[in-house]
């Protein structure tokens, strides 16, 4: 298969934080045939595990959170209309007028409203109505409606791809499947003897709400290292220097004092020796990944954090350039099979 | 109930410093739990074993926190005022012209400075007056490192109301404790947690999740509610029955066990709410997160104007908590 | 005693001066190993933490102090060779402005200095503003990027370069860069050496951690008490301490001068009320001063330590030090003997801990 499709079907299921398995079986099947076992933790989060074939081979964790951004329905309003509460950090500029599922008993479509320009007061325009204003038009009757959706029920993106110029995606739930389709497209390839140790593909549940399944996904499998990948600003018209990255330029891989230097610096060299398309960047306290909890469980785990750069990251149409992923795909497939890190990082 | 509540709100406890309702509590349950133990944060875990074959017992944790907001003082001035520092969130507004009492017993009020105006009310702008002339008498009374909370009140209202304080989360206490003598003899494991520092930071919930590593846990806790005037939109009602919690800022409670809950108190016919609070943060937060995770979930008493010393609640709600949660050990 | 021994202030001077910010704290760790010697079983975990085992029978005792100082981490290099750099840890940006500093890793260090532009450039409002992080560089003499890019690379480390000095009144104050906390380091390592010349039978199981990462949150000392597992810990600090002219008395903390500062709580922990009470009546007994703090406000690797696990009793004792995170950190050499003769007299009467 090939990474452009993985990217998209792993991106097109529905994991809103807190509800990771609503779409598992979708999952199983994508992940079919690659590892050697598949669990899913009371956090929610799914432990894919790759071994080398090796008694007493370290354990390799990846780390790829697999939650993404959504809604939760609030209240259920007469004429068919919902009123929801975001989960994660929503991009609230992007919602009006949008296209939404609930995933109720069913699957149902809907639209956010929005208020036509007559009725509005001057000045209205500018500003952003908070989430909990925004109304969901689903055209259902008040009954009906009420016999699919519950308080609580999740509210996602329509997973709908677009393919932009030089081969670009466009859609939802990149953030952070794409590393997710990245990570399973590159160990789909390894052969099992070249891996340094058994691989734990972690797709943790419930970044986007405070890092939580990778904390507890970690503690649960108290790995020798880690690499965690994730997505990071890609850069446009509106983007600072240092803070984005070009499109199509390669991944990056970050320098911190949050995260283990030798194992940071040894990943670079590598991804040199490789001829891996990267940029280095400074995070100095705080990657913003799960690297910031990862590294902190157990007796401590050295940690290193690769990240593939995101145009309008938390939007609908988030947009990365596949050749990146097939980048950090490489730099993974390297990480777990480079006996040098294995050698100075086993327990 | 209300007896029981009473007795439970009466021991000033503020986080960190649980150990006066840890006794109440403690000889409230030794009569009916097979172990009763206090652990290094604090935390009073009360353990009742299941009646189930061992190994095919699940490890049910059960957590309500014990611990009050209040201050401790940090400064005694030349006049014998008395100078404190907040703990937990304290609601100044609420916190002022206020009787206040201190773990021995020494009475005060809490005064904001003369003259602060209401906006300004923040705690370094706070002292309590004890009748001390000056500071060698209160010296006397109350030293650096002390503790004090605004004083405990039980007042029954109209039908099943109540209103006093310190309802945050003594009535989760009553109902672990209501719990336990309705369920004698439970086919699982059940660890009744009456927890320490929560107020803070659910600290106490993490290191005794941590410890006892169990299957399933439930917090009890109290929740805003949205049917006082000016509140913000929530479903929640005061009155409206125990509410099963989705999410707070916190956690999202794991689905399993919540639509576990559901099924118990539709079955069971016990009138209940769904609760998706868009701040906060209670125990169940630190339980789902201790070692490699739990499935953890939260029943809630809708309670109005927490943190205030007229905090409300509706006994009705907290009879069907201790009945859900009765209905949910049965089908665990 | 060997030779290159260092003791007390001595010690304490070498600690400070040596290149330690958070995430780079190697040579801080070898000072302090070479320090230790064989002493004891010493030990580097998984993250660098500096792990040093006392054994003995009875509770099992941890005392934790952080070896990193804040700094800074250069993030980029501009075309005249200039670099630009943020934060590793609080710093007033107020304190950055003119400052010396080495910048560079453990294994090479070249000076610098923090630039800003000349007043006579500055507008009105740049005069009376604090010229924010993102506005400094960091001069390191270079005339071109490819100069600077020899010495320099993105992602090294950079921290105040300050001169220990001692001053005030019969020299009672000293100044240096990073007393936060390696006067913490200082104590643990002289305390150590004092129980082993003692020698006999302790009635506990003492770990001394000398932790990575504190200043910024991302404590080492975190899985170092999870690997040690502690009954007790003792946090070793330097604290905040405002016994300034222009800070009213109830907001000063506590007094330089006046002994180690016993918090009751602060924003991360609430601490164990029979440890402090303990710690109260041992110095009392060995009659040595000691003060409670006034404030409620900070946090330390105690926040971490007490929630770890099962959960760890925990104790903090701090340096009073004014000017904390700067590269002028002011603290009483007379504090950092009564901390050092508090924690040998708590674990002199440790069987009366309850």
């Amino acid at each position: 298969m090939e990474l452009k499709q993985r990217i998209t079907e792993m991106a097109g299921l529905m994991s809103i934080s807190g509800h990771e398995n609503y779409d598992r079986a979708a999952l199983l099947d994508q992940l079919a045939d690659i590892f050697d076992e598949v669990t899913t933790d009371p956090m929610g989060s799914h432990i894919c595990i790759r071994r080398c074939g090796r008694q007493g081979a370290p354990k390799i964790l990846i780390d790829a959170h697999f939650d993404e951004i959504g809604m939760m329905v609030t209240e259920i309003l007469d004429g068919g209309f919902l009123r929801v509460i975001n989960i994660g950090g929503i991009d609230t500029r992007i919602l009006q007028a949008g296209e939404v599922i609930i995933y109720g008993e069913k699957p149902i479509y809907g639209i956010i409203g929005s208020t036509p320009p007559h009725l509005q007061k001057p000045g209205d325009a500018k500003k952003l109505k908070p989430i909990n204003e925004l109304l969901i038009d689903t055209g259902y009757d008040k009954d009906e409606l009420e016999k699919l959706v519950r308080l609580g029920t999740p509210v996602g993106f329509v997973p709908a791809y677009t393919e932009l110029l030089g081969g670009k995606l466009a859609g939802k739930g990149f953030d952070n499947k794409a590393c997710g389709a990245a990570a399973v497209d590159a160990l789909s390839r390894l052969d099992r003897a070249e891996m340094a140790g058994d691989v734990y593909l972690l797709l943790a549940s419930q970044e986007e709400v405070g890092l939580r399944g990778g904390e507890t996904g970690a503690a649960g499998i108290d790995p020798d290292y880690a690499l965690v990948v994730d997505v990071t600003h890609g850069s446009a018209p509106d983007t600072k220097k240092d803070e984005a990255f070009p499109l199509g330029e390669g991944i990056t891989i970050s320098l911190s004092a949050a995260t283990d230097l030798r194992l940071t610096r040894r990943t670079v060299e590598l991804a040199r020796e490789k001829g891996i398309k990267f940029t280095r960047v400074v995070e100095a306290a705080n990657t913003g990944t799960d690297a910031n909890v990862t590294q902190l469980v157990c007796c401590g785990i050295p940690t290193v954090v690769a990240s593939l750069p995101l145009r309008s990251m938390h939007t609908y149409q988030e947009v990365l350039s596949p050749d990146d992923a097939e980048e950090l795909g490489k730099l993974i497939s390297a990480f777990v099979c480079d006996t040098k890190i294995a050698e100075d990082f086993a327990r | 109930m209300l007896e029981l509540l009473k007795k439970i709100v009466k021991a000033p406890a503020i986080s960190g410093r649980e150990g006066a309702v840890a006794d109440v509590i403690s000889a409230l349950m030794e009569p009916i739990c097979d172990e009763v133990y206090r652990d290094k944060l604090g935390n009073l875990i009360a353990v009742k074993h299941g009646s189930a074959p061992e190994g095919e017992r699940k490890k049910i944790m059960f957590a309500a926190h014990m611990d009050e907001i209040g201050f401790f003082v940090t400064f005694i001035e030349d006049n014998g005022y008395i100078r404190l520092a907040p703990i937990g969130g304290i609601n100044f507004v609420a916190a002022a012209y206020t009787n206040v009492i201190f773990a021995n017993g020494v009475k005060g009020v809490l005064v904001p400075e003369t003259g602060t105006k209401a906006d300004a009310l923040t705690f370094d702008k706070f002292y309590v007056d004890i009748g001390a002339k000056d500071k060698k008498e209160a010296e006397r009374r109350v030293k650096i490192g002390d503790y004090f909370v605004i004083e405990p009140s039980v007042t029954r209202l109209c039908g099943k109301r109540v209103a006093g304080r310190p309802l945050d989360d003594r009535v989760g206490c009553a109902i672990m404790v209501e719990t336990a003598r309705r369920v004698p003899t439970p086919r699982d494991d059940v660890y009744y947690v009456f927890t320490a520092q929560e107020e803070v930071g659910c600290r106490g919930a993490k290191t005794a999740a941590f410890a006892i590593a169990p299957d399933v846990a439930i917090a009890y806790d109290v929740t805003g509610t949205g049917d006082t005037i000016g509140a913000k939109p929530m479903a929640v009602k005061v009155g409206g029955g125990a509410a099963i919690k989705l999410k707070d800022s916190s956690v999202i409670c794991s689905t399993e066990l919540v639509a576990a809950l559901e099924t118990a108190a539709r079955e069971e016919k016990i009138a209940y709410q769904i609760e998706i609070l868009p701040y906060g943060g209670t125990d169940t937060s630190s339980m789902q997160m201790a070692g490699s995770g739990c499935m953890a979930g939260c029943l809630s008493v809708p309670t109005r104007y927490i943190h205030s010393g007229v905090e409300m609640i509706d006994l009705g709600d907290v009879e069907a908590c201790v009945a859900l949660t009765a209905a949910y050990l049965v089908r665990a | 005693m060997k030779e290159n021994q260092l003791n007390g202030i001595e010690l304490l001077r070498a600690l400070c001066l040596e290149f330690g910010p958070t995430g780079c704290e190697h040579n801080v760790a070898a000072m302090i190993e070479a320090q230790l010697g064989d002493i004891c079983e010493i030990r580097r975990d998984r993250m660098d933490n500096v792990l040093a085992h006392l054994p003995g029978s009875g509770p099992r005792i941890m005392i934790s102090a952080h070896m990193d100082e804040v700094g800074m981490m250069i993030t980029s290099i501009d075309d005249q060779g200039y670099l630009r750099f943020t934060n590793v840890g609080g710093i007033d940006s107020r304190v950055l402005c003119g400052r010396r500093v080495q910048v560079g890793t453990a294994e090479h260090r070249i000076p610098g200095v923090i630039g800003a532009k000349a007043i006579h450039l500055q507008s009105a409002d740049e005069r009376t503003q604090t010229t924010p992080v993102d506005r400094l560089y960091i001069d390191i003499g270079a005339s071109s990027r490819e100069e600077a890019e020899k010495y320099v690379d993105i992602g090294d480390f950079a921290t105040f370069d300050s001169d220990f000095v001692r001053f005030g009144q019969d020299d009672r104050l000293m100044r240096c860069k990073a007393i936060d906390d390696r006067l913490g380091c200082a104590v643990m390592i002289e305390t150590l050496r004092a129980l082993v010349a003692r020698g006999g039978e302790r009635p506990y199981d003492l770990w001394c951690s000398f932790s990575v990462r504190e200043e910024i949150g991302k404590s080492g000392a975190k899985v170092a008490a999870y690997a040690i597992k502690p009954t007790y810990a003792i946090v070793l600090e330097s604290t905040a301490i405002a016994d300034l002219p222009d800070v009213p008395a109830n907001a000063r903390v506590g007094e330089v001068g006046k002994g180690g500062a016993l918090s009751i709580a602060d924003r991360s922990t609430i601490y164990d009320p029979a440890m402090l009470e303990f710690a109260m009546s041992c110095a009392r007994e060995a009659d040595i001063p000691c003060q409670l703090k006034r404030y409620i406000s900070g946090g330390n690797d105690a926040g971490h330590i007490h929630k770890t696990g099962d959960g760890v009793r925990c104790l903090a004792i701090s340096a009073p030090t004014r000017y904390l995170h700067s590269g002028s950190c002011v603290a009483a050499v007379a504090d950092y003997e009564h901390i050092r003769e508090m924690v040998l007299a708590m674990l002199k009467n440790w069987d009366k801990m309850n």
